[in-house]
Parts: C-alpha cells; structure tokens; sequence
C-alpha cells in the first residue's frame, strides 16, 4: 500500500502515565490499511518553527470507528506539543509508513519483549498473533506506574488453548521492584528462551537493550525481528536521513524498516 | 508543449521558462537529494488523490491534468547527485532540526552512475518530464566521467555540478570556494557535453559573484544557488558535535534571506539564467526569487514538511499571477522595481 496524506482530528489526548500519553486520532483511511509495527509522521499544526514532521509508532488501530491510537512518551519539544493537543485539534500525517513486522502466520508461540515506550509497536502485533499462537510478552519499566499495558480486542484477550489455558502470558520487570520482577527486561529473555520453545522473536525499546535481546535469540536459534528508531525527514524513503547499517549495505529505517531483521542488523 | 492546464484554465499566465537549451514548462523544480528521483512523491501524490484523504484540494487537478504521470506537472526533476562510484554516505546522525531550519549531513550517499542509469533513470525516462541529472565527485575528471556515461542515455536533459556541497571531504566544496576551481571544473564538463550545463553554487564563500564570474567563463548556461549553508549542532549531555563530521548543511526557511540575497547578487553579475533555491515555501516565496532575478525555482525542505508541496506551490503561483495580473512569468524574473 502506497502512504498517502491523510487529514486527521484528535479525539482524545490523555495522559495515562508519568510522561507518557494515548492520543486517539479520527483517522479513517489510514486505519484500515495500516499493519503492525508501521508508522505514521505526523505533522503538528502551529508548531511552524519546527519544519519536520514527527514519525510515531501506531499502538492500536479500529477500522470500523476509523481510529488509530498513539502511545507516545513526552520526551522532546515535539512530543510536549503533542500532549497540548485538545480534542478537535485538526492535522495531517503521512501513512502508512514502513515495513512492519513480519511474523508470519505459522508462527507457533513468539517471544515479544519491550522496553519502557517500545511497547508501541508490540500492541497491534500482540493482537495479530493471539488469534492463531500464543505469545510471551516481556515488558519492562523504571517503576509500576510507567507499565503500559496491552489493550487487546476482548475475542483476542479471552482466547484460550486447547487445554484451557490462556495464550497470553505477561511478565513485567521494573527497575525498582515496585511490580513484577525486579531487574530488566534483558535479564528475563535468555532464562525464557532456554526454558521454553519459542519460533519468533519481536522487540523494541532503547536499541543497546534490543542488541542484547537480539543476541539472546539468535544464540537461541530463534527467529528476532527488531524495529529501530532514527531521525527521520521525509517518512517516505526520499532523503537517506535515516540510514541503518545493515549486512546488506545501507538502509532505510523509514521504508526498508522500521523493523529489521536483528541478523541484518550492524549494530 | 501546450498541457491539458491551458484548456482548462482560460487565462492561465504563460509559466514556460528555458534555461539555456532547458525548456521547463514553468520554472519549478526540486532541489537535489530532497526528492531522490521522485518516485516516492510521484505514489504518494497518486496515492493520496485515489484515497480522497485530504479536504478536495484545487491542486488535485494539477495532478490528475498530468494523466498518471505525476512528475510531469513539474518543470524538470533535478536528481539526487550521482557520482561515478557509489558513495556510502555519512555514518552517524544524519539530521537535525534548527529553528526553521534543517542540519543535515547525508554525504551524497548514492549506487553510482551505472546503478543510477539502469535504474532511477530508466524510470524517469517514461515520466514525461525534464531531468536534471545532478552530478559530484571528488576531483575534476570523475565528474567528466560521470557526464560521459550520462552522454549514452537519452533521458537526462541538462547536468547540474554539484561543487557546493559541505557534507563530503574531498572535492565537491573544495571546487565551489575557489575560483580557479570552480571555472576548471566547469570547462572539463563543458568538453564532455553539449547539453545544458548548471553549475551549483555554494553560499559558504566570501564573494559568490566571483565563483559565478568563474563558472560563466567556464562555459557553464545557467547557475543554481543555494546550496546549504555550512553550520553545526552540539549535543550538550554529551558535549559533543551532533553530527560526526561537526559540520553540516542548513536548509529551510531559516536560510531564505541569504539565498535571496545571493541570487540578487549574482544575477546582476552575470548573463546567466539563475535557479533560486533556499528554503521556498510558499508562492509568494516563488515571486521573490523571480524578482530577485531567478528564471526558475527548486523547492528542497519544503518536501519534507509538505509532501504535497509542488502540486500547491504550481497551483498558488497561477492564483497568484491570475490575481496580479501577471500574464507572463517573465513579468517576473528580474523585475524589482
């Protein structure tokens, strides 16, 4: 699918932890086609100084309300603006953008992991493999309150196996303890991968914690796709701005990726 | 060529520009590496009009009038620079944004001009546009090599020499800070080619005049300037330069008075016909390159921020003649009162 400009309305735009916020876009085009793991880049309006646009992970999308959702952590100037946004608020962005993920439908039982806001683009992906396998998530924060959890369709929530058991199974590390595991995400993915028999990796958070991640499977023998962030201008593949360095040259994390394969990946 | 537009649109000003032996049906174009060859805007033009995403927009007949042939609607393309090898590019941060303005620090990161002739210009040969193949290298005779492999084609319509971009070691800016350079670089392409030669200026020198006198006597048509203006960002965390290289290019409506002023200049120390390029974004910013003495445009940043940029600017510049009463660009180019 071609991206297109689409014209979009906040909905809503709220803050859901310390730092981080969900804006709900009335988006009606793009939320049909866009797949898991791509992107859209946004164009913030009255933000005129600033002459880029701002690429983001889709966290959720309903086709038939016409919505995408965006997780996003107010990190920079860009980000604050956003989170200022008032319901109404018209825009535009680009999308959809990117390779997404690429798990396959015979994917058995995959391993997500994600650190802190890299839980972003697992969301759309968690929900697309819980209708046929089972899926591990590993997520990871400074402390309980900066857990963002899943939002999942309730047919994909409640599904089970055959003997009954869930197909989701989550496990929370946190820098201080405050829930879950007390540790990093990192410290759980090698334990995990050599007890059980997982055919598919998928994570993303800050790139050294997705080296490590990535290391962990591919000693495993597992399939690991990993979705890098770069700075980024034209969203399109135009500009060459946001090369990754990858066995087969350079690349493009707008078009080529964002999500690479990790044994492609030069870190 | 007489478009579709001219039977659409009754009083249409007459927007046809040449270049030296560059015929452009209006003076836009693009300022090369903010657009590769096109291919990315030309889909998501097509794109964005199938899908009806955006408020029905006046310029949507500026695409559809180009009949599944986007680009065409544009004046020339002007290529991503081509080099005689292929260029890796720049390890590191490549980007970064300034008050109304962009860093970057790409480094020309192209497949080379074989890689380039079987593919980006073998498409562009069916888009039914002018091409504008921009070309760099690190010394004299590559560029000369790099125009003799582009001499078997047919496609390209006129070469720009890049001698002005900040973000290589060796050649390129070397080239467009020093006279002497500048003119014998100019005069080894010129043996190469008899098609329309464009020289890109750099506004990092002390008198561009001088550089343009060079590139005159060198046998060059026409001149294009700006190209970026050599800056730098520091990380403070880090206390570091942002980019590996410290420096990088500024564009984007941060740099319009410099470039304005630049073609101001040189327009009145030259014959030359002169694109203007720096940080265009609007029509009106279109008209004051005109005026300024440019016959021909390029829009660069603007792309990023407004993928939809070309199509509007052409459809705001004949709102703008029509409501001026302008009936011929060239009412225009040099017309400061």
């Amino acid at each position: 699918m071609a991206p297109f400009l689409e014209a979009v309305v906040v909905r809503k735009n709220d803050e859901i932890a310390p730092d981080i916020s969900c804006v709900l876009l009335e988006a009606p085009r793009v939320a049909q086609c866009l797949e898991p793991g791509q992107f859209v880049h946004l164009l913030l309006p009255t933000f005129d100084a600033h002459i880029l646009r701002r690429p983001f992970s889709v966290f959720a999308t309903d086709a038939a309300g016409g919505l995408i959702e965006i997780v996003y952590q107010r990190l920079g100037e860009g980000t604050r603006f956003l989170a200022e946004l008032q319901r109404g608020a018209s825009l535009d962005l680009i999308g959809p953008l990117g390779q997404g993920w690429r798990a396959g439908a015979n994917t058995r039982n995959a391993l997500l992991v994600a650190g802190g806001i890299g839980i972003a683009p697992l969301n759309m992906l968690a929900a697309q493999l819980l209708t046929s396998a089972r899926v591990c998530l590993i997520t990871g924060a400074q402390s309980a309150e900066r857990i963002v959890s899943l939002r999942l369709p309730s047919s994909v929530a409640s599904a089970t196996t055959k003997t009954g058991e869930s197909r989701l199974t989550v496990i929370t590390t946190t820098d201080d303890g405050s829930t879950g595991i007390k540790g990093l995400v990192t410290d759980v993915t090698g334990e995990l991968l050599a007890q059980q028999d997982f055919d598919y990796l998928a994570t993303c958070g800050p790139e050294p914690m997705q080296r490590i991640v990535a290391a962990h499977a591919l000693a495993a023998g597992v399939t690991c796709e990993v979705s890098l962030e770069r700075r980024m201008a034209c969203g399109i593949g135009a500009c060459l701005s946001c090369a990754v360095l990858t066995r087969d040259g350079t690349r493009r994390a707008c078009v080529d990726g964002p999500v690479f394969n990790a044994e492609e990946v030069l870190w | 060529m007489v478009s579709a537009l001219t039977h659409t649109h009754k009083r249409e000003a007459q927007l046809a520009v040449t270049l030296g032996a560059l015929a452009m049906k209006n003076p836009l174009t693009v300022a090369s590496g903010t657009f590769a060859a096109g291919r990315e805007y030309a889909e998501l033009w097509r794109e964005t009009l199938k899908q009806g995403a955006i408020e029905q927009q006046e310029f949507s007949q500026e695409i559809l009038d180009t009949k599944d042939k986007p680009l065409s609607l544009l004046g020339a393309v002007t290529t991503k620079g081509v080099s005689l090898k292929p260029w890796p590019g720049n390890p590191g941060v490549r980007v970064a944004e300034t008050a109304s303005g962009l860093l970057n620090s790409i480094g020309l990161q192209n497949p080379g001009v074989e890689a380039f002739c079987s593919g980006d210009l073998l498409w562009l040969a069916s888009q039914e546009v002018p091409v504008i193949v921009n070309v760099s290298g690190h010394a004299a005779n590559e560029y000369h090599a790099v125009i003799a492999r582009l001499e078997q084609e047919s496609t390209p319509s006129a070469y720009e020499l890049n001698i002005s971009c900040p973000n290589v070691d060796c050649g390129n800016m070397s080239f467009g800070t020093n006279p002497r350079d500048a003119e014998r670089v100019t005069r080894v392409c010129r043996e190469a080619t008899v098609r329309p030669l464009i020289v890109k200026l750099t506004p990092n020198v002390t008198d561009i005049t001088e550089i343009a006198r060079a590139c005159e006597a060198g046998g060059a048509d026409a001149l294009s300037l700006i190209n970026t203006v050599a800056g730098m960002a520091i990380d403070v965390r880090g206390r570091k330069p942002v980019f590996d290289r410290v420096v990088a290019g500024l564009s984007g409506p941060a740099i319009k008075p410099i470039a304005l002023y630049a073609v101001h200049r040189v327009s009145g120390a030259v014959s030359l016909p002169l694109i203007g390029m720096g940080g265009i974004a609007t029509a009106e910013d279109v008209v004051e390159f005109l005026l300024a003495g440019a016959t021909a445009v390029a829009v660069g940043t603007q792309n990023f921020r407004d993928p939809l940029a070309i199509p509007r600017l052409l459809k705001d510049l004949k709102v703008w003649c029509h409501t001026q009463g302008v009936t011929d660009i060239h009412e225009l180019i040099g017309g400061l009162r």
